[in-house]
């Protein structure tokens, strides 16, 4: 099986390196959001001299490790894999013996990820040289204990997208359905803003669902601002929405495939 | 109709393909053009029942390379996709090497291949090389098999100068060599091939029919072939299956098939000084395409003889051939009846 992965590895690499043009595209993709986010707010916060007890260098340091951490964690599944449901190139790969979303299309994340982050970090670096952000507060214990938070939450964005791609089999609007994915994901995942300043009962909602695990809490576990009981009901509350993914993708796969099969995509 | 002498369904065990009343109905929507009609079928979606594939069954003996005929949208290629486990039949059972073909257990599909013409297993941005890797991996191939099996390959389809280019590149010869390669480096038992030689010059062709005869030779491997080429079905076929609107119409072998489809011989005439003449009252004219100024006549097999002596005694004959119809006027027959 690692050899399967060794050379998947090879190949979505390989493949990788032909889209520089796309690659370039997302990277502008990447920047743009966070980056205004972070203008808007520290303006906001430098004209009122804080916002909630949040400096302008605060918002600064939060959203420049939120460029490393949504990178991390993100996931393309969609853009991989729903236009080869739609059009039945899928067939080639429901040929072969190995599941395809647990094998390529897990890779072909990977090495996305991989190549953009190699692109990303100099820029980054560079932001970083012009925003002076304040990482006084990481240390090698948040740093280390950030690795499983951010591990866990690719895991779960990554089977809660393969699920909404998976919704191809049944709708060709599945686009549209991603959109929304994605516009919960900037509400309550901590991209629009920290979710210490949203609402009293939206951070209640928050802060159960899997959304936040992805960003906001890997963020502030990197800035050491996580209490230790909060980590551990974090970690349990990834953990128990990673089964429940699993579970529910393995539903709609099987379902998901019988169908496509009985179609005759 | 015939079953070629197979007809001991006794030993399942026996045949490396089994289907036994396979169906398949795809329940399509469907609407009429304009404005209105897609308003309305925004409310109400019609639907029609396609029936693809009806009561086909057939065997097929370990080692049979089968030629499997139809004109377009006879159910040819639904039925190899049931058959390859990426369709549900609506009705009926299968076996393939034991297996149910659309269980998909991974020890099915390591031991059959599936290659259509025109979908790519392939990799379109990478050397068809990097592809054969990732397929040795995936179907675990050893190593010294893997390298057995890909000199083999390469010694018969000629991949050395080829494997090394980015698959898009390729022309389309090129590309369903490396094609069929990736679907068989794992020496799958079954072969399912749709319209392996579509899109190819007459060498390709001939290349790519004188590999699947090499290949089945050497592994005794199964193979159930559709093609538009006659000459495909003529050089790799003994026997073949004609379906037709989803209906099994012919199985049986392809020297049986003029004689029962088409009982008919062509007398060719060549009259003295080039002469032309009225052959109407002997037989049915037909159009002489080969050029070499003789008038053709169809006659009923039975009367060649008696025919054929009439045509010497009555006219200044110079030369009198007799032939049977070309195959592929025979299929053409078959498929209309």
């Amino acid at each position: 099986m690692l050899r399967i992965y060794k050379r998947m590895w090879q190949v979505n690499w390989a493949e990788q390196w032909q889209y520089r043009a796309n690659l370039l595209m997302y990277l502008l993709f990447w920047l743009v959001s966070p980056i205004v986010f972070l203008a808007v707010w520290t303006t906001v916060a430098n004209s009122q001299g804080s916002v909630s007890g949040l400096t302008a260098n605060d918002f600064t340091t939060y959203y420049l490790t939120l460029l490393i951490v949504d990178n991390l964690t993100t996931q393309i599944t969609i853009h991989i894999l729903a236009y080869k449901i739609q059009d039945g190139t899928l067939s080639g790969e429901l040929l072969k013996p190995v599941h395809p979303i647990l094998t390529n299309t897990l890779i072909n994340n990977l090495a996305f990820k991989t190549l953009m982050l190699m692109v990303l970090v100099p820029v980054w670096l560079v932001l970083c040289l012009l925003f002076q952000p304040d990482f006084s507060s990481v240390t090698p214990q948040s740093l280390l204990l950030a690795i499983p938070a951010i591990v866990l939450g690719f895991g779960n964005s990554f089977l809660f997208g393969a699920i909404i791609t998976c919704v191809a089999f049944w709708t060709t609007r599945v686009y549209a359905l991603n959109e929304f994915y994605d516009a919960l994901f900037i509400l309550f995942g901590g991209l629009f803003v920290p979710l210490q300043l949203l609402p009293q009962a939206v951070q209640q909602i928050a802060q159960y669902l899997p959304f936040q695990l992805r960003i906001y809490f890997p963020i502030q576990l990197i800035l050491g601002r996580v209490p230790p009981d909060a980590i551990v009901r974090n970690f349990a509350l990834g953990l128990l929405w990673f089964v429940i993914g699993l579970a529910l993708f393995q539903l709609v796969w099987r379902r998901g495939v019988k169908r496509f099969s009985a179609v005759g995509a | 109709m015939q079953s070629n002498g197979r007809s001991s369904l006794s030993a399942p065990a026996a045949a490396a393909i089994v289907v036994d009343g396979l169906s398949k109905t795809y329940h399509v929507p469907e609407r009429e053009g304009g404005f209105g009609a897609a308003v309305r079928s925004f409310f109400r979606r019609r639907h029609r029942d396609v029936h693809a594939v009806q009561q086909v069954s057939f065997e097929i003996r370990p080692g049979e390379i089968v030629g499997f005929l139809g004109p377009n949208g006879a159910g040819k290629t639904t039925t190899l996709k049931m058959l390859s486990g990426l369709l549900h039949p609506t009705d009926g059972a299968a076996q393939v090497l034991g297996f149910t073909p659309w269980e998909r257990k991974p020890g099915y599909l390591r031991s059959m291949t599936l290659v259509m013409g025109q979908r790519n297993r392939l990799s379109w941005d990478i050397p068809a090389a990097d592809s054969f890797l990732l397929n040795q991996a995936v179907y675990r191939i050893g190593d010294e098999e893997y390298q057995r099996t890909l000199a083999e390959l390469d010694e018969l389809l000629e991949l050395a100068p080829i494997m090394r280019k980015p698959v898009r590149n390729l022309s389309l010869g090129e590309r369903m060599k490396c094609e069929l390669a990736a679907g068989l480096l794992h020496r799958p038992k079954v072969l399912f091939l749709d319209e392996p030689t579509i899109g190819l010059d007459i060498t390709a062709q001939a290349r790519i029919r004188e590999f699947l005869q090499e290949y089945n030779r050497r592994t005794g491997a199964t193979i159930l072939l559709t093609s538009h080429y006659m000459a495909d079905v003529t050089a790799l076929c003994e026997r073949i299956i004609i379906i037709h609107h989803g209906q099994l119409k012919y199985d049986g072998a392809i020297a049986d098939l003029a004689r029962r489809i088409a009982p008919f011989k062509l007398i060719g005439v060549a009259l003295q000084d080039g002469a032309g003449g009225d052959l109407s009252r002997y037989g049915t004219p037909i159009a002489n395409e080969n050029g070499d100024g003789k008038q053709l006549i169809q006659v009923r097999s039975e009367e060649v003889a008696p025919i054929a002596a009439q045509l010497l005694a009555d006219l200044p004959v110079q030369d009198l051939t007799i032939e049977d119809p070309p195959i592929e006027d025979v299929i053409e027959r078959a498929f209309h009846e």
